[in-house]
């Protein structure tokens, strides 16, 4: 049984009859790390927001399911419910994710209390154990720190300690280093990494940066326009991309193409291909909205070419 | 022959107790034509660096010099204002949001060169077409163009001087991975037309090899190692770079070579050790470390080090 | 040098994709749509209205009634009637006439205020927030001591040492207001001054001045052009009120406040529609911008 699948998930804003998210479709496995990758606009985070029942106000989910080891986290009228012990989340900006008037250690002694029933100072303790874990020296004065008086990297280190407080089966990463410098960001991947493969959850890690996903994903997922494009493990994916739009954007990140192709595209093409516009394929159909197919027992790809013109 | 030489560079923020050195002694030199990179992490001092070879800032003590002349924190020097532009990160901010573009355009023309009329209705018109826009773009406003083309249009203020040297303040961070790789592009291709020499300034590694015929790397205000680009990607020497390098994720599945984690954090600018101020991360750290601060030596042919395992 | 740089992709072709426009809003009426936009903000609709209502009757309201300061010593007190809705005075004015032909004099006196009051303060505003230190220090020690006086004993002060004329009391009130205008553009000026279009002006080569007048400024007066419309019904209210004290503008002028303090005593002895009607328009000229006022000040947050 699959421990994570989003299937077919439509969002939109109320009222409005075209889709902002568009049949978007994945799943995680158990102890698997699924990357969401795209540009800025793709949807990626507006689908993470979705799949944790976060969506902000004026935007509904009007269709599709979200699946918890086989359970539906969808209710009627569309919201998503699910508990911090089943999901939990990590933020791009670690130092306004955190409650700048709390002490970190109360912070996650919190989550900790409200989870495990535990009593105040039995919470507080725990707190700091576990922030030794995630590697933060000294922990028990940090834990007396505020978050201002913390570095990004420190405070990245304090919500990944949130996050995984209650063992979550699902961890969702969104763009957990983008405002990190790189050396930070090599020490937070190896966080993860440990502790994903300590806890056995999975992780859906939500990033724009192909690096990235090659460093930390076992399959990958990939985003434009509100339309998941390609679904693949990361390795085929690296090595042969599929679908036109991979193509275009690892070759954006390997050479210096002189790419003939509007900026991210704001005039999407609204009932076809979302890539409709910019792809050097484009034809007729593609003003239908394409499925996502199997081409190979691990790989989807959403778009009319066959199978044989995709390579 | 040299077009910019620092010497001895000292900046620091505040007075009295509550002093921050951001730059601690820099030496460097570029050359006419080329491109140096300068990489480092966030509050390495690399930015206060280009604001003082601009002129912005004024240098606590030491000397920019611009083609032969002492020019150190004098803005206003006609000729220096002339022959020196920058580029800002955010794009969104550094162009005057109530200017059309040309006005935006016409002003450094105006006050800095000799330019009327026709002459310099002209330029604008070239300028524009230079860095890939069309000649509409004269009148629209910064609310109108996207981030790629507005940072296009802030390299073309940069270019209305004809300047010699453009110091690039992380001109594509805030760019998607696509237009980054345009932006690079069209930088590359203005350097060959107008043989200017840039100081391009990121925290961002395979952009700086892209673009770069040598690299600086700085770690908390000082350059520590200095060097070719291809020499200093392939063999980094001083161990802060071969961190740094074994950070950046790369796409290449089959490049898993081991990951150097650094221990710990970068220690505060106002707290710094005495000796090298890499010490506490460093593995071939030895007793000499601990009392005396190694000076930037030659190690090779174009290259320069400062540490004392290498040297 | 004829060649082109690398094209920015607005250049290319259109695209061969057909993309189907489609309207998302409903079409609506333009009635319908004015009904909607004025139920979600009632009082800025007010406001407007209101302020409509003023203007005009400023511009054509003096052509339609009567003269303000026709005395008739027959027609003494008499009550609304229909041949005069707001009454007569103690000289048999009409007080109709007189509140129509005020809303002209107290409208533009309220206007002129503010737009010194700002013009003066965002200048000194900008230079303060611009350049900092020790300017910004003077600046802003001048400005606490003028905001400990209330603006009113301050405007009050200014014109009884001035003399007497529309002119003194538009600078004095104006005097009163700008110490505000300093303040909520310096507040602006210095969130500019970071943004990095101030570095690239210098870099351009604009010397201090000119960076703060041709670029700071433009882009820091948005909060001082909001509060104007604010200070214009308070300067509405500050005049009337000076010229209830005898202050400023004088009788027989047709003025709200004027004719407030005139009729102020004809209340005990029965006859309150002398001072009752200019003061209600006092009152609902100051709410026509304040509502205004306060909803652009909130939608700018």
């Amino acid at each position: 049984m699959r421990l994570f699948e989003v299937e077919a998930l439509t969002v939109g804003i109320t009222g409005s009859p075209f889709p902002i998210l568009r049949e978007v479709s994945f799943y995680v496995e158990p102890g698997e790390v699924l990357a969401l990758v795209g540009e800025s606009g793709s949807g990626k985070t507006m689908t993470a927001l979705a799949a944790m029942g976060l969506l902000p106000f004026g935007i509904e989910m009007t269709g599709g399911d979200v699946r918890l080891e086989g359970d539906s986290l969808v209710r009627t009228g569309g919201t998503v419910e699910r508990s911090a012990a089943q999901m939990s989340m990590i933020f791009q900006h670690p130092t306004s994710a955190l409650n700048p008037t709390m002490r970190v250690g109360h912070q996650v002694g919190r989550v900790i209390q409200i989870n495990q029933r535990l009593g105040r100072t039995q919470s507080l303790e725990a707190a700091v154990e576990l922030l030794k874990h995630v590697g933060i020296p000294g922990a028990k004065r940090v834990a007396r720190n505020f978050p201002h008086q913390l570095s990004g990297g420190m405070c990245q280190r304090v919500m990944i300690a949130m996050a995984v407080a209650c063992q979550p089966r699902l961890l969702i990463a969104d763009e957990p280093t983008t405002a990190l410098d790189v050396t930070v960001q090599a020490q937070i991947f190896d966080l993860i990494k440990s502790l994903v493969s300590e806890i056995g959850c999975g992780v859906l890690f939500i990033t724009h940066d192909l690096g990235a996903v090659a460093e930390m994903a076992d399959r990958v997922a990939v985003m434009y326009g509100g339309q998941v494009m390609e679904e693949s493990p990361v390795r085929d994916l690296l090595a042969e991309p599929r679908h036109p739009y991979t193509r275009y954007l690892l070759e954006s990140v390997v050479r210096e193409v002189d790419h003939r192709v509007e900026d991210i595209g704001v005039d999407f093409a609204l009932t076809g291909c979302r890539f409709g516009h910019r792809c050097p394929y484009v034809h007729e159909k593609c003003n239908g909205f394409p499925p996502l197919v199997e081409i190979s027992p691990s790989r989807r790809v959403s778009c009319f070419l066959k199978t044989e013109e995709l390579r | 022959m040299t077009l910019l030489e620092c010497r001895n560079i000292h900046k620091t923020y505040g007075h009295g107790v509550a002093t921050v050195p951001a730059v601690r002694g820099v030496d460097m030199q570029l050359e006419r034509g080329e491109t140096l990179g300068l990489v480092g992490e966030s509050g390495c001092g690399k930015t206060t660096l280009g604001r003082v070879i601009v002129g912005l800032n004024a240098p606590t003590s030491g000397k920019v010099v611009f083609d032969g002349e002492d020019v150190s924190g004098r803005l206003h020097e006609p000729e220096f204002r002339r022959r020196v532009q920058m580029v800002f990160q955010h794009p969104q901010s550094s162009l005057n949001p109530k200017f059309r573009v040309s006005t935006t355009l016409r002003e450094p023309a105006i006050l800095l060169t000799s330019m009327r009329n026709e002459e310099l209705g002209q330029q604008i018109e070239q300028t524009l077409r230079l860095v890939g826009l069309g000649i509409e773009y004269q009148t629209r406003k910064p609310k109108q163009l996207s981030g790629g083309q507005l940072q296009r249009v802030a390299i073309a203020r940069a270019l209305m001087s004809s300047p010699d040297l453009i110091v690039l303040d992380e001109p594509t961070s805030s760019l998607d991975q696509s237009i980054r790789s345009r932006i690079i592009a069209l930088l590359k291709d203005i350097q060959e037309r107008r043989q200017v020499s840039y100081l391009f300034i990121s925290h961002d590694l395979s952009t700086v090899r892209k673009i770069a015929h040598r690299v600086a790397v700085m770690y908390l205000g000082r350059i520590v190692e200095v060097s070719e680009t291809e020499a200093l990607f392939n063999d980094p020497q001083h161990p802060y770079t071969q961190a740094l390098l074994s950070a950046v994720p790369s796409i290449d599945p089959d490049d898993r070579s081991e990951r150097i984690i650094l221990r710990g954090e970068t220690p505060s600018p106002t707290a710094l050790p005495v000796g090298c101020s890499f010490q506490d991360r460093c593995e071939l750290v030895h007793a000499r470390c601990r009392v005396e601060a190694p000076l930037l030596q030659e190690t090779g042919p174009a290259r320069h080090v400062e540490c004392f395992a290498v040297q | 040098m004829t060649g082109e740089g690398i094209a920015d992709p607005g250049e290319l072709p259109p695209a061969r994709f057909v993309v189907d426009r489609v309207h998302v809003t409903e079409e609506k009426s333009r009635t319908r749509r004015a009904l909607s936009f004025m139920r979600s903000n009632p009082l800025f609709s007010i406001g407007l209205g209101l302020l409509i209502a003023f203007v005009g009757m400023a511009i054509i309201g003096p052509f339609l009634v009567g003269d303000p300061l026709l005395t008739n010593p027959a027609g003494m007190f008499s009550p609304p009637s229909a041949d005069h809705w707001f009454g007569t005075d103690e000289y048999g004015r009409d007080v109709f006439a007189r509140s129509v032909n005020a809303a002209r004099l107290d409208l533009s006196i309220g206007l002129a205020i503010a737009l010194v009051a700002m013009t003066i303060g965002s200048t000194i505003g900008v230079v303060s927030g611009y350049f900092g230190g020790r300017t910004d220090e003077i600046i802003m020690r001048l400005t606490d001591i003028l905001l400990a006086f209330p603006g009113f004993v301050l405007a009050l002060i200014i014109v009884a040492a001035l003399a007497e004329s529309l002119l003194n009391v538009v600078m004095a009130v104006a005097a009163a207001y700008v110490p505000y205008f300093i303040r909520l553009t310096r507040a602006q000026a210095l969130v500019e001054r970071e943004k990095e279009y101030v570095d690239a002006a210098r870099l351009a080569g604009n010397r201090p001045l000119r960076v703060a007048f041709r670029h700071v400024m433009p882009n820091s007066l948005g909060p001082a052009l909001v509060s104007a419309t604010l200070v214009t019904g308070w300067a509405v209210l500050t005049v009337a009120g000076l010229a209830f004290l005898s202050v400023g503008i004088q009788p027989p002028t047709a003025e709200w406040g004027v004719m407030v303090g005139e009729g102020a005593g004809d209340i005990i002895t029965g006859e309150w529609w002398t001072s009752l009607f200019p003061g209600g328009m006092i009152v609902l000229a100051v709410m026509a911008f304040h509502f205004i006022g306060d909803d652009l000040t909130e939608s700018r947050t």
